[in-house]
């Protein structure tokens, strides 16, 4: 088992079309490098300069990880981690 | 219509034990500043005046058109005939739907140096705006004046809603830092979007205010809300608490208005004898060109270098050319009118 990451839609195209995918590591820093070694088309769209976008939420089976521990948060395989941006239409 | 007992027409909303003759009262005696008229806004304007709040002011920059029809409620093909402004259009519908209350439609766009007015005496403010500059200074004045107001947005088939008291929960900024850049996200003529999924985002807004106006406080959601009706998810998440990434949010925790006081947001220049107006963008940050590229193509005609990029389409028959900068500036040619600019730059740039 693996810890699952959501990718949210506009974001597919740089994740092989994928919904979901499925990484390794103890926090939700290294989950997430595994990500963009996975799919590193990414890492422009979540990371700017190495900080994960502002408008960009990350949650932890649906818990804010600025709740948690941030990037140092631990994970464990079974967990699934939520990539949120900001939705702006209306 | 005459009614013998004014109150009749709100009885079954009265006989729902959470409203009763007292909350109905209170709508009734209550104001709301709508910001923005459109998907979310038509559905917003629509339940609040049937509810029988009493008093909505309606402000909305733009005219209604055709490709609105799809999902904007109030309005229909006579008021694109008679090329009205939305905040006109959806007046006259709302009169017709509810006479007992009062409406009060302003066409103008919302900017830092006119939303206090637009929102004084309000007891409550709603998003029905599609972008985040409006969104961040309605979250300023919302904290400065100590009101609450409600945040929605949607595209696609995705959608999101939260609920935003002062002194009880966060505030956009500590949930969204700060804005995506221009042409990070998708808009509504980017992304598209299906009328459903701002209906539903829209009615979680109503009720939310339905229990902010009539007293009941205690009911309001203070997660955030997110849903997908495509992909069949609705999930309610926790936000980061009070004042939330430790008490360094500028707005809530330090009570900085940096979109009320004009440091970031967009500002527009007439480019004078040239039938054109310059957009231009303070947030920092390099636009990714063939991202934005690769979504305006399914809206015109798109050409990039390193330095800039071409975009030019029609709408409505009448020709514009945008020419973007790397730092999120525009040259938006066939207007000479800001809020045309503004409103152009909303749609297919973003923000």
């Amino acid at each position: 088992m693996a810890i699952k990451v959501q990718i949210p839609t506009p974001m597919r195209d740089q994740a092989g079309g994928k919904a979901e995918v499925d990484v390794t590591g103890s926090t939700v820093k290294a989950a997430l490098d595994d990500l963009l070694r996975q799919h590193p088309g990414l890492t422009a769209k979540l990371f700017d300069n190495g900080k994960l976008r502002p408008y960009i939420n990350v949650f932890l089976n649906d818990e804010d990880i600025r709740y948690l521990d941030e990037m140092d948060t631990k994970v464990t395989d079974g967990v699934i981690l939520a990539l949120i941006p900001a939705v702006a239409g209306g | 219509m005459t009614d013998t007992n004014p109150l009749e027409r709100y009885s079954r909303q009265m006989r729902f034990p959470g409203m009763g003759k007292a909350g109905q009262e209170k709508l009734l005696a209550s104001r709301v500043t709508l910001c923005g008229c459109g998907a979310l806004g038509t559905v917003l304007a629509n339940v609040l005046v049937r509810a029988g709040v009493g008093f909505v002011r309606v402000v909305d920059r733009d005219f209604v058109e055709p490709s609105n029809l799809q999902r904007q409620v109030l309005f229909d093909e006579s008021d694109v005939t008679n090329n009205l402004p939305k905040a006109e259009a959806a007046a006259v519908k709302l009169r017709q739907i509810n006479s007992s209350v009062t409406i009060e439609p302003v066409v103008a766009d919302i900017n830092r140096t006119n939303i206090e007015d637009f929102c004084a005496g309000a007891d409550l403010i709603l998003d029905g705006s599609d972008n985040f500059e409006i969104r961040y200074l309605i979250n300023d004045v919302a904290f400065k004046h100590n009101k609450p107001w409600v945040y929605g947005g949607a595209v696609g088939s995705q959608g999101m809603t939260m609920t935003i008291i002062p002194g009880e929960t966060p505030c956009l900024r500590c949930v969204f830092e700060a804005a995506p850049a221009p042409g990070e996200t998708g808009t509504c003529e980017t992304a598209g979007v299906l009328a459903p999924a701002v209906n539903i985002v829209a009615s979680y807004q109503a009720t939310e205010a339905l229990k902010l106006l009539s007293g009941n406080k205690a009911a309001v959601n203070k997660e955030l809300l997110i849903l997908d009706v495509w992909e069949n998810t609705n999930r309610r998440v926790k936000v980061a608490p009070l004042a939330g990434r430790k008490g360094q949010c500028p707005c809530c925790a330090k009570r900085n208005f940096e979109w009320l006081d004009g440091a970031h947001g967009t500002q527009t220049t007439s480019l004078c004898g040239r039938n054109a107006v310059q957009v231009s963008q303070r947030a920092k940050g390099k636009l990714d060109f063939a991202y934005l590229a690769s979504v305006l193509k399914q809206s015109g005609e798109v050409s990039y270098n390193k330095f800039l990029l071409k975009f030019q389409l029609v709408e409505n028959g009448d020709p514009y050319e945008f020419t973007v900068f790397e730092d999120g500036r525009a040259i938006i040619k066939g207007t000479d009118q800001p809020d045309k600019a503004r409103t152009l730059y909303a749609k297919y740039v973003g923000h």
